[in-house]
């Protein structure tokens, strides 16, 4: 819709069309609103169905060849939406991957074909990045095999369509420890290499996909190419956070660490600004292992602080916890009393307060997670509270990646954003050190080109709880966090699916087409990952 | 939420995945059609029965997917309530009868507390009279085992027979070795005093102080997810004070050693058990593999070439039995 079409003459306009109004608990039939996408011209970003034109054909090649595509409500009905909720999509059949060959033969068949194929991990994409809208889904998770341990050279081989969590879970048998992966059990390697992958220790060991040493890559084309930063190292920096454009990871050797569990310590602030100022300060001065701003409300902000070892812990105790500005816990609930005390009228935000802190605080502190006063497994405790306590049928998350300087005004606006479209969200901020030597894997990527040293991030996550929202407020809310990140040259990490319309805007016409000229050149028929970036 | 007293239905699924990670029927095949998640998707999408069945017929109900579903969906419920809408299998029917028709001629039990053994620790009676004697209690003429295969296999359960059942069980504490069995008898009697076999046991002395740092420690998956909030505490303490491994996951759920279905009515593919039980071992060297449920040793001990002992056994004088 074009900017400046009176809200009278959109009125008229859906009145014309017949559009009811959007009823609590149904979704509207537009998935975009008339006031969303302001300035950008309107492009479909809920994909369109393909059509199953020659689908039969397809089915009986591949099954000639022992390729089994499985059809039917029990096998597709698990795929129709992602983590996000708001994307719908069936795919005409499902593919579980078993091997590189399979998926080889699979992709070679589609282009021949042209047959969408919609690559999914862990499905916790949040804009249909991984709904299939007609064509075949590829399961990943399927392959989730450990292939080989090196404890000597401290890397692991895997098959890429592993969770995470059950890398950990095979690591941990003998010791050892992936270096960072999201803080969700539920993702799977390939896809978080695919994008990035963010841990609270990132600040100091960069994004997950900064780990992966080598792959094994099945191309658009159906080739098995294994690449690294010195074999075949094109493909290797346009896979390594390519969205899934440029081919499907089958395999991924990693750099391991031994094992160790954490010492977490939790500071309280009122102000988002001085948190994230100390955050920047710990980055900065390499004061912590692992650390990153989790928010109950702006004025309740927690700066979570870990270490692997007690001689860290103890040098950051000498050295720079005098320097933060933030509060112990019971510090800050006498802060926080004193505050709702003289303000009276605001008795509700006070409970909300209070009751979330009841609910979400013991969750960090279950006694099987620890050990002698350490957290032994982070990202099964974060993401049991994550679940627990943020997920939903919808979750909404967009987001922003800014270099350090930018990342303050970044938040504040984007905070600002939430308090105009929700009564409660959450906000979690991590730095993403950066190495110099994988520029190249971060061009059109949630690296803001603009960043040096340290990337920060931040996701604007509404507490959906029982409330119903249309799609159309969720896309109002995602353009407005949006829009402030092409006013800052800023990146996000989910531009992909419905989110694409910014792509351009954010990344400019001629990188694009220099990726879509690649892309073309790499998937003839554009049947890989179809609609999600390009 | 977890362990909400209001658990939810299968259309309350988000998909999160989570229990896929615990599942060992997802384990065993990789294919997310074989997962409590899979089977509520398909729901969703309005599967028919019949695609569900091989799902519903695969399941272990080791219950892992109940504590870990944060939208608190009561999954192996759904399984077992979906189960009871296939074809019956007429070699499981006969064996529930078989049951039924023993228990039918059971004499009441004198006052006091009981222990509900189960098929699996009847069909050895050395053991059985070694965990009775340990517990210091009288095992039930009527263990209710016609009604635990019933629960497994989605069987009826007359209405009188298990009225009669109950009406024999009411106020007494109860020790019970089947843990499908046990988490039904939960929901029927709430009022009783209820504990598994493996956490009656570990409790006492004579057993408890012989769990060694170099024991790989097998818990009964479904008593322990049937009370999970309650039992990884009991079991967390088990661990940090002898020092030895457990079959837990890093979520602190139990991985049965079995992935196939009707385990202990030996029924199914061992295949899948066999793999399931390398891995639970593998990156491991334990000395002695320690069981609650005897029908979990048999598996163990095709894949292992180290002492698999049931935890009764660990008491191993009749001095320490008498005792305990």
């Amino acid at each position: 819709m074009p900017g400046g079409v009176s809200s009278r003459l959109i009125s008229d306009w859906a009145s014309a069309l017949k559009i009811p109004p959007v009823e609590p608990g149904t979704v509207g039939p537009c998935p975009v609103a008339p006031d969303a996408l302001q300035g950008i011209v309107r492009q479909q970003t809920n994909a369109a169905r393909w059509n199953g034109a020659g689908w039969r054909e397809f089915v009986a090649e591949l099954g000639a060849a022992g390729v089994a595509l499985a059809e039917g409500a029990a096998a597709t009905g698990i795929y129709a939406t992602d983590a996000g909720g708001t994307a719908y999509g069936l795919p005409h059949g499902v593919l579980v991957a078993r091997s590189a060959a399979q998926v080889a033969a699979l992709l070679m068949a589609a282009q021949a074909h042209r047959v969408p194929v919609t690559v999914r991990g862990g499905g916790l994409t949040t804009e249909g990045e991984s709904v299939a809208y007609g064509g075949v889904l590829l399961d990943m998770t399927g392959m989730g095999r450990v292939l080989a341990i090196d404890a000597e050279a401290m890397t692991v081989r895997t098959e890429a369509g592993i969770y995470w969590h059950d890398l950990a879970e095979e690591l941990r048998r003998a010791g050892l420890d992936y270096l960072s992966a999201p803080l969700n059990m539920t993702s799977s390697v390939g896809g978080t290499l695919g994008v990035g992958g963010i841990d609270v220790n990132s600040a100091r060991l960069g994004c997950s996909a900064d780990q992966a040493i080598s792959l094994q890559v099945v191309t658009p084309t159906g080739e098995i190419v294994e690449c690294s930063d010195s074999e075949n190292a094109d493909l290797f920096q346009r896979v390594i956070l390519g969205y899934g454009q440029f081919g499907v990871i089958t395999e991924a050797t990693l750099k391991i660490r031994p094992y160790t569990p954490l010492s977490m310590h939790y500071y309280y602030y009122s102000t988002l600004r001085e948190a994230i100022e100390d955050l920047q300060m710990l980055d900065a001065n390499d004061a912590s292992d692992y650390s990153g701003i989790l928010t109950i409300m702006d004025c309740a902000v927690n700066l979570l602080v870990a270490f692997d070892s007690s001689e860290r812990e103890a040098a950051f105790k000498a050295t720079w916890e005098k320097r933060l500005r933030g509060h112990g816990e019971f510090g800050f609930a006498l802060c926080v009393a004193g505050h709702y005390a003289m303000r009276p009228w605001k008795l509700g935000e006070a409970l909300y307060l209070l009751k979330r802190k009841q609910a979400v605080f013991p969750e960090f502190r279950r006694a099987e997670f620890h050990r002698d006063g350490r957290m032994e497994d982070r990202t099964v405790v974060f993401s049991r509270a994550v679940w627990k306590h943020w997920g939903s049928r919808n979750m909404v998350i967009p987001d922003l990646a800014t270099s350090a300087d930018k990342f303050i005004e970044a938040v504040e606006r984007g905070n600002a954003v939430c308090r105009k479209f929700f009564p409660h969200y959450t906000l979690y901020c991590v730095g993403i050190k950066l190495r110099a030597e994988h520029k190249p894997h971060y061009e059109m990527s949630c690296v803001p080109p603009d960043a040096a040293g340290w990337a920060y991030g931040c996701e604007f996550e509404p507490m959906i709880e029982d409330a119903v929202y249309s799609r159309d407020h969720f896309q109002s809310f995602k353009n407005a966090i949006y829009d402030i990140g092409v006013d800052l040259g800023a990146s996000y990490y989910r531009f992909g699916g419905m989110m694409k319309g910014y792509i351009r805007r954010v990344f400019g016409d001629a990188l694009v087409d220099r990726h879509l000229a690649m892309k073309r050149r790499a998937d003839p028929a554009m049947i890989l990952n179809r609609d999600v970036i390009f | 939420m977890y362990s909400s007293a209001h658990p939810r239905a299968y259309s309350a699924c988000s998909g999160c995945s989570l229990c896929r990670l615990v599942c060992p029927m997802w384990r065993a095949r990789r294919d997310p059609c074989y997962s409590p998640e899979g089977i509520a998707k398909a729901r969703q999408s309005g599967a028919a029965l019949a695609e569900l069945a091989p799902a519903l017929e695969a399941c272990t109900l080791c219950g892992a997917c109940d504590p870990v579903c944060p939208e608190d969906i009561a999954l192996s419920a759904m399984i077992m309530a979906l189960r009871r809408e296939l074809p019956p299998h007429p070699e499981l029917v006969a064996l529930q009868v078989g049951y039924r028709q023993a228990a039918e001629s059971a004499a009441a039990d004198p006052a006091g507390a009981l222990l509900l053994p189960g098929a699996a620790m009847r069909a050895d009676p050395a053991l059985h009279e070694k965990v009775t004697a340990l517990l210091g209690i009288r095992a039930a003429q009527d263990d209710g085992a016609d009604i635990a295969v019933a629960l497994e296999i989605g069987g009826q359960i007359a209405p009188q027979r298990l009225r009669r059942f109950l009406d024999g069980l009411d106020g007494r504490g109860l020790v019970v070795g089947d843990g499908l069995l046990l988490a039904a008898l939960r929901r029927w009697l709430p009022a009783a005093r209820l504990q598994g076999l493996g956490e009656a046991l570990g409790n006492l002395n004579a057993i408890r102080r012989r769990i060694a740092s170099a024991d790989f420690y097998v818990i009964e998956a479904r008593a322990y997810h049937a009370d999970h909030e309650r039992l990884v505490a009991h079991y967390d303490a088990l661990r940090k004070e002898s020092g030895c491994a457990m079959n837990l996951d890093l979520q602190r759920i139990a991985m049965p050693p079995h992935a196939s279905a009707y385990p202990g009515l030996r029924i199914g593919s061992a295949r899948e058990d066999l793999a399931q039980a390398r891995w639970l071992l593998q990156g491991r060297n334990p000395a002695r593999i320690v069981v609650e449920n005897a029908a979990e040793r048999e598996v163990f001990r095709r894949v292992a070439d180290v002492p698999v002992l049931h935890l009764a056994e660990l008491a191993a004088s009749n001095e320490e039995i008498h005792h305990a």
